[in-house]
């Protein structure tokens, strides 16, 4: 029996039992129709887009249905003109809202409600135009020359956005991008993290570990979410693909293949490294409450690489930009954005791409080794350190307690930090104390980022980060914040 | 035949097993025995690799067990566990190909056992909604699943009701009788006796005592005479050759020694009481268990 068929038969049910959630395919659903309402609502309620209707009366100069097609056309909109008889017949149709504006004179429109600024513009410029032509050919004027002077002059606007060759619009696609990256990687690491626990919590984790070695167990969950993420991730970015090709006015430059392409490859990146933590901090909890506090420095530093990606979108080139694109834990949401703003050189996300994955190769080892030594470890929640160190005692049955199996653990859990429980545990006084250096460094730290980056805000971000993360990992490490009952 | 040889673990300064030895034959059911905290579980879980022994080793087949041979056996550990969301045949099914089988295979029998066991009308439901004993039974065919060569099973019998209890005693003299390998724990010392051709007794991770019931029960030296009667009771202090074990009113349990004559203690009892029954035989194995454990 080989270990990648076990894998893959673990991965396969953690695809087929998930698939089946309602919760799962509420998500998938929530995040195509976002990403597909991202990119076509701005561009259907973008005024420009559509056909005008324009009312025309018998009072208007004959002309003029001509030169409003003219002038709307120069304006990159389509006018469609209706006659009405009488005002009156106008006026019933432009408040049913049959027509967008009414000529109602030569010298007067009128509105459903109020005035369509570009639609008022493309009119008032024709009646303008019809006006001096007329007066020109009272003036003597040859209507040759005068269609020469006044020949409209076609003006491009131009959105320039924070970036050159990026509009407004590209922004707001690379925001929804980088969202949906930190949802994705939130999500399914966060599945990972309960699938652990629950398998765990429900006392199923002895049964599989008789038939299958634990980081075969533990590679194939984090296959199998992956997967089906993967499959998410990627229908989502097929859904903004064919948005954009399917809306003809929709203009953004940064939704492409290629740019969804490593969008794709970067969710896989960021996953297996936030998985692979979220599957070690799983292992230490024991019961489904547990999650909150196991996973406490991820749940952190995930929206805070986010929150400091979202920033750096409309400055790709900045160093700050550059700096956290390459840092593995920030990657994978920084770097997508990078790429779609136009702000990294092809050879960028490459390295970037091999120093996250060399990271998570690494922390595959890590978590390997304290998975493996958690997972079969009963009672109370336990501390990074001792996970680590292993010689775990074997699980607890809480009906036995206060019997010799409750003794016999008792004895070993106090084995487990061998005697040394006063320096390997820090009393509360050495605690505070550690955590008051902590939060010393994060304040420098943080007035560093800010000098350096000129930035106050991200000064801030990367000091609050650096104390809350710190400790939080102090916590975990030491299983400080467990109830004092659990060691005694 | 499923050999510990000198098995040790530690945990810190626990000694969980200690040079454990013991054999456990093959068509033959073994009772493992021991006080709780003796270290039944944990030489258990050393069996499927779940405890990284500190020396020794457990053997299958004459060669230290290794991943092809756990393939083939089946564990229910005391800690009943199984997804409570998932659809009864489909997760025993998963547990049988995780043991290397093919899906049909897998499937043919966890049918098999389902209908066998009164399942077969649930195997579409969640485990969740089943009652606690047939979510036993569940337990019991996730270690079934795979057709193991081994069965090890940590209390089998406990929770269950008495028809439950029948019903598993019968199921796993029928898997020996076939030529499976059973060992399993259990604190009913009654029914081990009547059930086990072989017990284990283990005390602080040691091997106190091993080997076939019947012939342990022969080899040690005194005997239990029970006798009933009717009138006053005897002085049975007066018997110096005799032990009393316990006495109520009309019955009383003694320890003699093996080489005595049970003829001529009925002779001596006779002529103090009126006798209506007298039975002479080999300590119970609740009484070999409790003199191995003070020893």
């Amino acid at each position: 029996m080989n270990g990648v068929r076990q894998g893959w038969l673990v991965a396969r049910r953690e695809m087929r039992e998930r698939s089946r959630s309602r919760a799962f395919r509420v998500s998938l659903v929530l995040m195509v129709v976002t990403v597909a309402a991202a990119l076509i609502v701005p561009a259907l309620l973008r005024p420009g887009s559509g056909t005008r209707d324009v009312g025309l009366t018998s009072a208007a100069p004959p002309a003029l249905a001509a030169t409003i097609g003219a002038q709307a056309q120069a304006a990159g909109i389509t006018a469609r003109v209706l006659r009405y008889a009488s005002l009156a017949a106008g006026e019933q149709a432009t408040r049913q809202g049959r027509v967008d504006v009414l000529v109602a004179g030569a010298q007067r429109l009128e509105w459903p409600g109020k005035a369509d600024q570009q639609l008022q513009a493309v009119v008032t410029g024709a009646v303008q135009l019809v006006t001096v032509r007329e007066r020109a050919a009272t003036a003597g004027l040859r209507p040759e020359a005068a269609a020469a002077l006044l020949a409209p002059v076609p003006v491009t606007n131009v959105e320039l956005g924070h970036v050159a060759g990026r509009s407004p619009g590209d922004e707001t696609a690379v925001m929804v991008m980088t969202l949906v990256l930190f949802f994705g990687i939130s999500l399914f690491g966060a599945m990972v993290l309960t699938g652990v626990l629950e398998e765990k919590a429900s006392r199923v984790v002895e049964v599989l570990l008789a038939r299958i070695p634990a980081r075969t167990l533990l590679a194939g969950k984090i296959t199998g979410i992956g997967l089906l993420g993967l499959a998410q991730i990627g229908v989502t970015a097929l859904a903004a693909l064919i948005a954009v090709a399917a809306v003809p006015s929709i203009h953004i430059p940064a939704v492409r293949g290629a740019v969804l392409a490593w969008a794709v490859v970067w969710f896989v990146l960021g996953y297996a490294l936030y998985a692979t933590v979220y599957g070690a901090l799983g292992s230490l909890g024991s019961r489904a409450e547990d999650a909150q506090a196991v996973a406490g420095p991820v749940m952190i530093i995930l929206p805070v690489a986010y929150f400091a990606s979202f920033l750096m979108i409309a400055q790709p080139a900045s160093a700050a930009a550059r700096a956290i694109s390459y840092f593995p834990l920030t990657a994978p949401m920084a770097m997508p954005g990078r790429i779609a703003m136009g702000g990294a050189a092809w050879w960028e996300p490459v390295i970037a791409a091999v120093l996250s994955l060399a990271t998570t190769i690494g922390l595959v080892l890590l978590a390997g080794r304290i998975y493996t030594n958690a997972i079969l470890h009963g009672g109370p929640r336990l501390s990074l350190h001792d996970a680590w160190r292993s010689a775990t005692a074997p699980a607890l049955s809480d009906t036995k307690a206060g019997t010799r199996t409750a003794t016999t653990l008792r004895h070993s859990a106090r084995a487990t930090t061998g005697g040394r429980t006063t320096v390997k545990r820090p009393d509360p006084t050495s605690h505070r104390l550690l955590i008051t250096v902590l939060t010393g460094v994060g304040v420098a730290l943080g007035v560093a980022v800010a000098v350096l980056t000129s930035d106050v805000i991200i000064g801030v971000i990367a000091g609050a980060g650096f104390i809350a993360i710190t400790i939080q990992m102090v916590k975990l490490w030491t299983g400080h914040s467990r109830p004092p009952v659990a060691h005694r | 035949m499923l050999d510990f040889d000198g098995a040790t673990k530690r945990f810190g300064s626990l000694t969980a097993l200690d040079r454990c030895t013991f054999s456990a034959r093959p068509g033959r059911l073994t009772g493992f025995l021991g006080p709780n905290g003796a270290g039944k579980t944990t030489a258990m879980r050393a069996v499927f690799g779940l405890v990284e022994l500190d020396a020794g080793t457990v053997g299958w087949r004459g060669r230290p067990v290794g991943a092809a041979d756990r393939a083939r056996f089946g564990y229910m550990p005391e800690e009943r566990g199984l997804y409570p969301q998932m659809r009864v045949r489909d997760q025993l099914v998963y547990l049988g190909q995780l043991c290397g089988r093919g899906a049909k295979d897998a499937g043919r029998s966890v049918d098999g056992w389902l209908e066998r066991l009164g399942l077969a009308g649930r195997a579409g439901d969640r485990l969740d909604a089943l009652s606690h004993g047939n979510q036993q039974r569940v337990q019991l065919i996730a270690a079934l699943a795979g057709e193991p060569d081994l069965l090890v099973l940590d209390e089998p019998f406990s929770g269950l009701d008495p028809i439950a209890m029948d019903a598993m005693s019968g199921l796993l003299a029928e898997l020996a009788a076939g030529g499976v390998t059973v060992l399993f724990s259990s604190h009913q010392l009654d029914l081990v006796e009547d059930l086990c051709q072989d017990v284990v007794i283990i005390e602080r991770g040691r091997v106190v005592l091993a080997g076939e019931l019947a012939g342990l029960r022969a080899k040690v030296p005194q005997r239990i005479v029970e006798i009933r009667y009717r009138g006053q009771a005897p002085d049975w202090s007066q018997m110096a050759w005799v032990t009393l074990v316990e006495a109520e009113d009309g019955r009383a349990r003694l320890r003699v020694g093996r080489d005595t004559d049970p003829a001529a203690v009925l002779a001596t009892v006779r002529d103090r009481a009126e006798v209506v029954s007298f039975a002479y035989q080999p300590p119970t194995l609740s009484e070999l268990f409790r003199q191995a454990v003070a020893a």
